[in-house]
């Protein structure tokens, strides 16, 4: 299992956690940015909210064929 | 019974007393099921799955494949518990499995007459006319292992997790020469043992380590790790890993159904789990009285059993002659000892062994093998053969055949995870690689066989994992030790046998595959390991491929004239240890699965009759029972009484957001279709969300309580998705902008009101101060102030279509409210009548919010053209949104007033009876309309007045219907803003 690091609360079980979506390409129509998301498969932009902790959402990059995290970080002014 | 008292290093001399197929056997306290019924003399324990063939104990440890008993009795009951791990209790209820009527007298051991049709793909290719479905039934009835248990008390099993620094797997001589080195240089260390005691192979292995016998080392060590606060978990099995958290199980005593489940997240793993002993395939290899050498050591040193009296030994390696050795001593005769190496394999130590051996009258054969074994249900003569000239064979009678073919390091823990392997010709088997970080194989799993070397390949993988952990102190030197020597091993995997034979020679034990379905397999076209293990089932069962695997594998090999390294074995996976569902889910089972939310209200409505049901977390009254016996007469009885005189209902559930702050207005208005920032301080509006997609989301009242603050009502069921909704514009979009968002769901208790006569109640039940507010208040306007001291809000809306106002107030004062409204003369009213009311008057009830559908389908347009730009706004324009086949939302009522329909149920136009143009999505029985009325969803192209054929074959049957306005009742809607 992953395990994701709140920038708030540390490393905590990802069950904590919950995947809201890959992020859209910034800059594009409100067309593709619900219908054409991008599914990479060595690294991944994702929106994940820390639910069952501090609730802050968080944009996280990671490798989803190996598991590995690359990149924590609170959201903030980032594309919905 | 036995009068001998055994002696052995896991016996007591307390007897017990226990019962196998309704027989009453005895054994000691410490016995496993397995040892004890050796000692008493039962060899056969269970049949083969398939060809129901009498099988006895094969192996000591978690990889047997015969001996799998079902405990207890039904239906309380464990199925293919391991007898060799299964420790006795007094009393315990076993029985053997595969068999019907019983052990001895099987019916469908019959099936072994034509057990040459009977090979892999036989059901497949057989039963496949008229069809497989017809035959399932009969041939699952005899497949399978065990009874699955009928009823279950469920444990409360507690989940642990923990972190350390060093999780070493295994407490054998590399595991613990591990875990010392990792504690002495500073880390935490955990050691999991899945044996009751630590030792592995030391507990029979003559050795002597740091020069003092193996057993006080083990003492020595234990001591010294509990000094470094090192915590040593027996009894507990390594299940698997997933992405650094390994999850193991504390089973004592052998029996399913975890006491203890740890969850370890380590910072390095050594898995120092040894290696598994393998057989050699012969003829008759399955029959009882064939048991793997290392086990019937195991059973000696343990439990003091002897295997049998007149032994034959089969092997292709050195270390058979340390074992017959320690088997003569014990008493046990070996009459043969067969060698499939030459002269030339024999190293020094071995020769002497032999040489002493022949001495006493082992036969000691050099380059033979044995052939098959015979006997009727058990093993009475072994078939031996040169392996030059097989047919110049020659028996030997013998009531017990011990076999060992080699080791196969356990590389599976360490694979869950994308290790690597490589074949090594000196083991005969597959060792690890290249490991995923912070993973390590040392000692016999690491394929170290030989005491001195598991040893210092232990130590140095603790220590290079107490470094991985940042743990710096000194490790201090590697243990020496030394015990039996190098095995010297040629692989060897089966004797020499005709295409008849190959039946016979079985590899996977637990799946009946014999030599004979793997060339089924290939002349079948599976050719991969990954392809012929899922046509023949090899590897499969509770063991996992630990006692056939590796011998499929090289089998496989042989067949295809290609070398075994480039065949492979087959993927491993998690589980290593069966494991039960129940112990997965831990505490989380039935009431405790979810978290439950309670109103404030929720223990009133428990202790008048109140019908709860679960919606989202929250539990919701259906229905009060002193209104009638079910949901529907009840709920008519309710609604009636509402619309009547008035009723209460508790809206707790409502999810409240409190948004704040200067941005607030325009927050507001980028979330909802219609604008927020227009609503007056005092007044609310009702307003929808749409998804991103354009399709609506939610909808709900906001009230405006300030200039810069709102509460955002969402429906019960949504209420945590809209936060995290708002929470995320919050910080994407609106990041840095002022605007907060809070939720206030629990801190306000909400009592709706409602009914004719609801302002008269409020009036006398709510103080003073309240009546003129109350009079004041018009339709979507509130007052705030103050009862008892505690914050109030009253609301003037309406779900019901009756004057009707929400309470929103403080938990604390809510229950005397609402007894006090009770006092009154209002009685409260469940959903069931929520939905009559609401249906009546056309208010979505929660199958319209389907997210299917626009807000144009649902009447919405009025919304859209005055709202603004908000999320989702922008894909309403799609075309496909405004073709006429988009459905719309109908009232619909039975042309026959008097006809029932439900939602679900599709409709039809006569000239396309198969076609649906809509269907029903909610539909009540309406107590004032005396009639069922519901709402629909339909095709444009159907008015208003239109007749269409309501289906619903399945449940209730077909009516007509005609197409209605949306509000069945008061359509003006008079009576709600009276």
């Amino acid at each position: 299992m992953i395990r994701l690091i709140c920038p708030f609360c540390g490393p905590r079980e990802l069950r904590e956690f919950e995947f809201h979506k890959t992020r859209a390409e910034p800059g594009s129509t409100p067309y593709a940015q619900v219908y054409e998301r991008v599914n990479r498969l060595d690294d991944s932009v994702e929106h994940w909210q820390h639910v069952q902790g501090c609730r802050a959402w968080m944009l996280v990059r990671r490798n989803p064929s190996t598991g590995l995290v690359l990149e924590t970080r609170i959201l903030g002014g980032d594309h919905p | 019974m036995s009068a001998v008292v055994r002696r052995g290093t896991r016996l007591t001399a307390e007897t017990l007393c226990f019962t196998f197929d309704g027989r009453e056997y005895h054994g000691q306290v410490g016995d496993t099921a397995a040892s004890a019924l050796l000692a008493s003399g039962v060899r056969t324990m269970g049949r083969s799955v398939k060809y129901r063939r009498l099988r006895g104990v094969l192996a000591a440890g978690p990889e047997e494949p015969n001996a799998l008993f079902t405990v207890g009795s039904s239906p309380t009951v464990f199925p293919n518990v391991c007898a060799p791990q299964l420790e006795l209790r007094e009393g315990m209820v076993l029985r053997s499995q595969n068999r019907w009527p019983s052990l001895r007298y099987d019916v469908a051991s019959l099936l072994q007459l034509g057990s040459g049709f009977l090979g892999a793909g036989f059901y497949y290719k057989t039963f496949i006319w008229p069809s497989w479905h017809r035959w399932e039934a009969p041939i699952r009835a005899l497949a399978g292992l065990g009874e699955a248990p009928g009823a279950c008390e469920l444990p409360t099993v507690a989940v642990e997790h923990f972190s350390c620094d060093v999780l070493v797997a295994g407490a054998g001589a590399a595991g613990l020469a591990a875990a010392r080195a990792a504690a002495r240089a500073g880390a935490r260390v955990v050691l999991c043992e899945r044996e009751p005691v630590c030792g592995g192979e030391l507990e029979f292995e003559s050795g002597t380590i740091e020069g003092r016998p193996a057993l006080a080392w083990i003492d020595a060590t234990l001591a010294e790790l509990a000094t470094l606060s090192a915590r040593v978990l027996t009894g507990t099995a390594l299940v698997g890993e997933t992405g650094g958290e390994f999850i193991a199980l504390y089973e004592p005593g052998g029996l399913p159904g975890a006491n203890a489940v740890y969850k370890i997240r380590p910072r390095a793993f050594v898995i120092a789990m040894g290696a598994t002993e393998r057989p050699i395939a012969f003829i008759n290899n399955d029959l009882p009285g064939v048991m793997l050498l290392g086990a019937a050591e195991r059973f000696l040193s343990r439990y003091g059993v002897n295997a049998g009296r007149e032994l034959v030994l089969f092997a292709n390696h050195d270390r058979v002659y340390a074992a017959a050795t320690r088997l003569v001593v014990a008493g046990m005769r070996v009459r043969a000892i067969v060698d499939t190496r030459d002269a030339t394999g024999l190293g020094p130590q071995a020769a002497r062994q032999r040489t002493a051996l022949a001495g006493t009258g082992t036969d000691c054969l050099l380059g033979h093998a044995v052939i098959r074994v015979t006997g009727r249900g058990q093993v009475r003569r072994a078939v031996i053969a040169p392996l030059a000239s097989p047919a110049a064979a020659h028996s030997i009678a013998c009531d017990t055949l011990l076999v060992s073919g080699g080791w196969g390091p356990s590389t599976h823990a360490g694979m869950h995870e994308g290790g690597v392997t490589r074949y090594e010709e000196a083991l005969g088997a597959f060792v690890s690689t290249e490991q995923p970080d912070g993973r390590e194989n040392a000692g016999a799993a690491n394929g170290l066989l030989e005491l001195s070397q598991a040893l210092a390949d232990g130590a140095g993988a603790g220590t290079r994992a107490a470094r991985r952990a940042g743990a710096d102190g000194d490790p201090g030197t590697a243990p020496l030790g030394s015990g039996d020597g190098a095995p010297r091993l040629v692989p060897f995997w089966r004797s020499p046998a005709d295409r008849a034979g190959e039946k016979h020679q079985f590899i996977d034990y637990q799946n009946d595959v014999n030599v004979a379905d793997l060339r089924a397999a290939l002349a079948e076209g599976f050719v991969d390991i990954e392809h012929v293990k899922r046509y023949t089932a090899l590897g499969f069962g509770t063991d996992q491929g630990r006692m056939g695997g590796l011998l499929g594998a090289a089998i496989l090999a042989e067949l295809r004239g290609e070398p075994l390294r480039d065949v492979g074995t087959s993927r491993l996976r998690p589980p290593y240890h069966p494991v039960t569902m129940q112990s997965l889910a831990g505490l989380r089972v039935g009431a405790r699965l979810r978290p439950m939310r309670r109103t404030p209200l929720h223990e009133w409505h428990v202790a008048h009759g109140g019908v709860l049901e679960p919606m989202d977390l929250w539990m919701r009254t259906r229905y009060y029972r002193e209104n009638g016996p079910g949901a529907y007469e009840a709920g008519i009885a309710e609604a009636q009484r509402v619309r009547t005189s008035g009723g209460i209902i508790d809206g707790s559930t409502l999810g409240k957001i409190e948004v704040a702050g200067p941005d607030s207005g325009p927050f507001l208005d980028a979330l909802y279709l219609n604008k927020a920032s227009t609503i007056k301080v005092g007044r609310s509006k009702y307003m929808v969300n749409l998804r991103e997609d354009g399709m609506v989301l939610d909808d709900g009242i906001v009230l405006r309580i300030a200039e810069d603050r709102f509460i955002a009502t969402t429906s019960s069921g949504h209420g945590a998705h809209m936060l995290a909704h708002f929470e995320h514009y919050r910080d994407t979009q609106w990041s840095g902008c002022g605007v907060t968002v809070t939720d206030v769901t629990e801190a306000w208790a909400v009592i709706v009101v409602a009914g004719p006569q609801s302002r008269t109640v409020l009036r006398e039940v709510l103080s003073a101060q309240w009546r003129q507010p109350l009079d004041a208040l018009t339709h979507m306007a509130f007052a705030r102030g103050t009862l008892a001291g505690q914050d109030l809000t009253v609301l003037r809306a309406s779900f019901s279509g009756e004057l009707a106002f929400e309470l929103h107030c403080r938990p604390s004062i809510s229950e005397p409210l609402w007894e006090s409204l009770i006092a009154a003369g209002f009685k409260p009213y469940g959903l069931e009548a929520l939905d009559i009311l609401r249906v009546e008057k056309g208010y979505l009830v929660s199958s319209e919010l389907n997210g299917q559908t626009t807000p144009f389908d649902l009447s919405m347009d009025d919304l859209v053209k005055h709202g603004n730009h908000c999320i989702g706004r922008e894909l309403l324009d799609r075309p496909a949104f405004h073709e006429p086949t988009r459905p719309r939302l109908v009232g619909v009522r039975a042309v026959d007033g008097r006809m029932a329909f439900y939602g679900g149920a599709q409709l039809t136009t006569p000239d396309q009876p198969h076609r649906a143009c809509g269907y029903v999505t909610s539909s009540v029985y309406s107590p004032t309309l005396s009639e069922w009325v519901g709402l629909a969803l339909v095709s444009r192209a159907h008015a208003d007045g239109a007749v269409l054929d309501c289906r619903d074959p399945v449940r209730i049957g077909d009516c007509k219907v005609r197409l209605t306005s949306i509000i069945h009742y008061d359509p003006s809607g008079e009576r709600m803003k009276s």
